[in-house]
């Protein structure tokens, strides 16, 4: 293998920037912008929002955590982890308490995450649910969340098992790669350990429907096992 | 499940000699704890190689079913090894021996009684896929630049696969080998194969059955036989006579240009030997010409263009490749109704994928299906395996219509089948088999999976469900486009 073709296969197997030259000590015009436009992509991934006609068409309502604005957000993720009372009032109203399985979408890190995921993964996240005798209880959207957010959810509606789809914080290969946390009876005071992931959830990374597919059966498994987290590896 | 493993065995009925090998494959996940499960299979150990045993006859046409299954009972007894633990493996019916007459229930009879998932195998190009396999070619190209070709030469065929970076991609078989020419101890003729009593009068040669030879007629004959194979792969002007030792139609193309060549089979164990065989003893020593076939290769090996090296696994190329290199596992992520598995030797129909309209699809789809109908096992539940390839699915919509448009061509094509099987390019499979299964509801069984890579003209075996829900598949004979 020459080193042309060593170079191609190793540029084939990763999304970085590697191979992409250089003028002198810098890189060029066309690496630099493109950068630049990544970064930038990244950016409003993190400031952007879920547009409403989505969170309509899959039927969610909409609660808040207590992170007030993007810069609080951002600073402050212990806000994120909790809704806020009022949030809890519409939960407790409109929701199934007891559910087998509690789904939650949130924009996390990235509101482009779920922009670009959601109407696929949701409904076969239904399906994968139905083929695996799961029963969702109601699902909604939480803005300005955090991962922990689940565990306050947890508290107040008592699901089995609750799968949280999450926007994840935007790099430069993409600004629109969301992870489904899951786990088993998460209340006050579960901790990271006892929860599971697939992450990179996007059409260049894990893909989307196949992952929705896969959420059932490591639900399933945590409901069978009554167990998650590293227990349930 | 982080790590598993599983026994796997080779069963190879040659032109001249049957051997078994037993080896353990082992299982490990490839992907973080953050990802989608995947395995793959990450160590394959040989375990045991029987000795290599006379290919029993009842006659010059028929196998002795009974003594090959005595010899397998035999040795599985010897090494302790339960029908129940042999979890997957080939048998597999090479050289002059799949032309008897009851080579085809020979090979699925010692299939069903080898152990849970032994697939059956027969074929020039998938013996010759297997062998380079075995024999390390196939991992040699993986790591030396151009093509790596080996030849298997036994006692009834010589067969060649091409690799490059650890892809198949050609095959050709020869009547070159051994028996082909059966002899006694003062030189008499016993016998010659019809392929070679019509090359010999057109190659300006000439051996009769029956009547005695020398070693000066037998010299020529060998010579001839190895100069215009090594020529034939090097690519030049060779004897047209030549033609009748390739087995079935010649390759359509040109043949890719060969960089390395490997020798396995019979007859590269008796290269090993420096000693030019020179007396009518020491040819026939055999019983056949092989002795000197073999010392022709050696010393002609340096007048190609190609390297020439012996394989480390000379006599058991081809067992150890069905034995070790024929199963693959699917992705772990993949629908499946264990209850209809095993399936086997279902032909496969291909399908691509395009993001064409949907009514533009579902006719590609329709034409896909009448085509394999033609094909498919009539009235079987399930008639063949649908192979989807082409572009990835990532909207839900699209899976949704490509699940409704195999249902409904499925079910018009082949209305008895009560199991639809599909192997998908790319990694979807548990989202499509979970759309089918609702989409479809009792009517069919579906099994579902991915990550195995199936060509026009194959016939895939899936076995039962390992832990962790793959399935081990096994996929024969390959077409090369």
């Amino acid at each position: 293998m020459g080193d042309r073709e060593k170079l191609e296969s190793l540029m084939k197997s990763t999304p970085a920037r590697i191979g992409v030259g250089r003028a002198g000590v810098r890189p060029l015009t066309h690496t630099m912008l493109q950068f630049r436009k990544d970064h930038a992509a990244a950016v409003d991934a993190v400031y952007g929002e879920v547009d409403e006609s989505i969170l309509r068409q899959l039927g969610l309502f909409t609660v808040e955590t207590c992170y007030g604005n993007k810069e609080t957000y951002l600073k402050r993720p212990d806000l994120g982890r909790i809704i806020t009372d009022e949030g809890m009032e519409v939960i407790r109203e409109r929701c199934v308490k007891q559910p087998q399985i509690q789904i939650v979408v949130s924009d996390g890190l990235s509101a482009d995450a779920i922009t670009a995921n959601i109407l696929d993964v949701y409904p076969a996240l239904l399906d994968s649910l139905r083929v695996h005798d799961l029963n969702p209880g109601t699902s909604f959207y939480v803005k300005g969340g955090r991962v922990a957010c689940m565990d306050h959810i947890g508290e107040v509606l008592q699901p089995d098992a609750l799968v949280l789809l999450i926007g994840e914080r935007p790099g430069l290969v993409t600004a629109r790669s969301m992870s489904a946390y899951m786990c088993y009876k998460p209340r006050k005071g579960t901790i990271e350990s006892d929860r599971n992931v697939i992450s990179n959830i996007h059409p260049g990374g894990t893909p989307p429907l196949e992952a929705a597919a896969h959420i059932g059966t490591m639900l399933r498994g945590m409901l069978e096992r009554q167990t998650s987290g590293t227990n349930f590896y | 499940m982080d790590e598993l493993s599983f026994t796997s065995v080779g069963i190879d009925i040659g032109t001249s000699t049957t051997k078994l090998i037993v080896s353990r494959l082992r299982l490990g996940r490839v992907s973080g704890a953050f990802h989608l499960p995947r395995y793959e299979i990450t160590e394959r150990e040989l375990r045991y190689a029987s000795p290599i045993y006379s290919t029993p006859l009842l006659s010059r046409d028929e196998i002795d079913m009974d003594e090959v299954a005595r010899i397998l009972r035999q040795e599985y007894d010897l090494i302790g090894l339960s029908l129940s633990e042999v979890k997957s493996g080939a048998v597999i019916i090479t050289g002059e021996t799949a032309t008897k007459t009851n080579a085809r229930r020979v090979v699925h009879y010692l299939a069903e009684r080898s152990g849970d998932f032994v697939v059956a195998a027969a074929g020039a190009d998938l013996e010759g896929l297997l062998a380079g396999k075995g024999s390390g070619a196939e991992q040699r190209s993986r790591e030396t630049p151009g093509v790596v070709a080996n030849v298997d030469i036994g006692g009834g065929t010589a067969n060649v696969a091409y690799f490059r970076e650890g892809r198949a991609i050609g095959t050709v078989t020869f009547h070159v080998g051994g028996r082909l020419i059966r002899l006694d101890e003062q030189g008499c003729v016993i016998s010659v194969s019809p392929h070679v009593q019509g090359w010999l009068p057109e190659r300006g040669l000439s051996l009769t059955a029956g009547r005695k030879t020398t070693t000066e007629q037998l010299e020529a004959i060998a010579s001839a036989m190895c100069g215009d194979m090594l020529a034939y792969l090097a690519g030049e002007a060779v004897d047209p006579s030549f033609c009748h030792l390739i087995a079935g139609s010649p390759p359509a193309g040109p043949l890719p240009e060969i960089d390395e060549l490997m020798i396995s089979g019979g007859i590269s164990t008796l290269m090993a030997n420096p000693e030019v065989p020179d007396t009518m003893a020491a040819i026939a020593r055999y019983g056949d010409i092989g002795p000197l076939l073999a010392s022709f290769l050696r010393r002609q090996a340096d007048k190609w263009p190609f390297r020439i090296v012996t394989s480390s696994q000379t006599v058991r190329a081809t067992v150890i490749g069905a034995g070790m290199q024929s199963v693959e596992i699917s992705g772990s992520t993949v629908h499946i109704d264990p209850s209809v598995l095993p399936l086997r030797n279902l032909p496969v129909l291909h399908l691509e994928y395009t993001g064409m309209p949907v009514e533009d699809w579902s006719r590609t789809a329709d034409d896909a299906m009448l085509e394999a109908a033609r094909y498919a096992l009539p009235g079987a539940e399930a008639p063949c395996a649908i192979a989807l390839g082409g572009e990835v699915i990532h909207s839900y919509a699209a899976l949704q219509r490509v699940a409704r448009t195999l249902l409904d061509t499925y079910a018009a094509h082949f209305s008895g089948a009560s199991i639809m099987v599909v192997v998908c390019d790319h990694d979807m499979a548990k989202a499509l088999g979970q759309a089918l299964s609702i989409r479809c509801g009792k009517r069919l069984s579906i099994v579902c999976i991915d990550q195995i890579r199936v060509e026009r003209g194959d016939y895939i075996d899936i076995g039962e469900p390992l832990p962790g829900y793959l399935v081990p598949v096994v996929i024969k004979t390959l077409a090369f486009s």
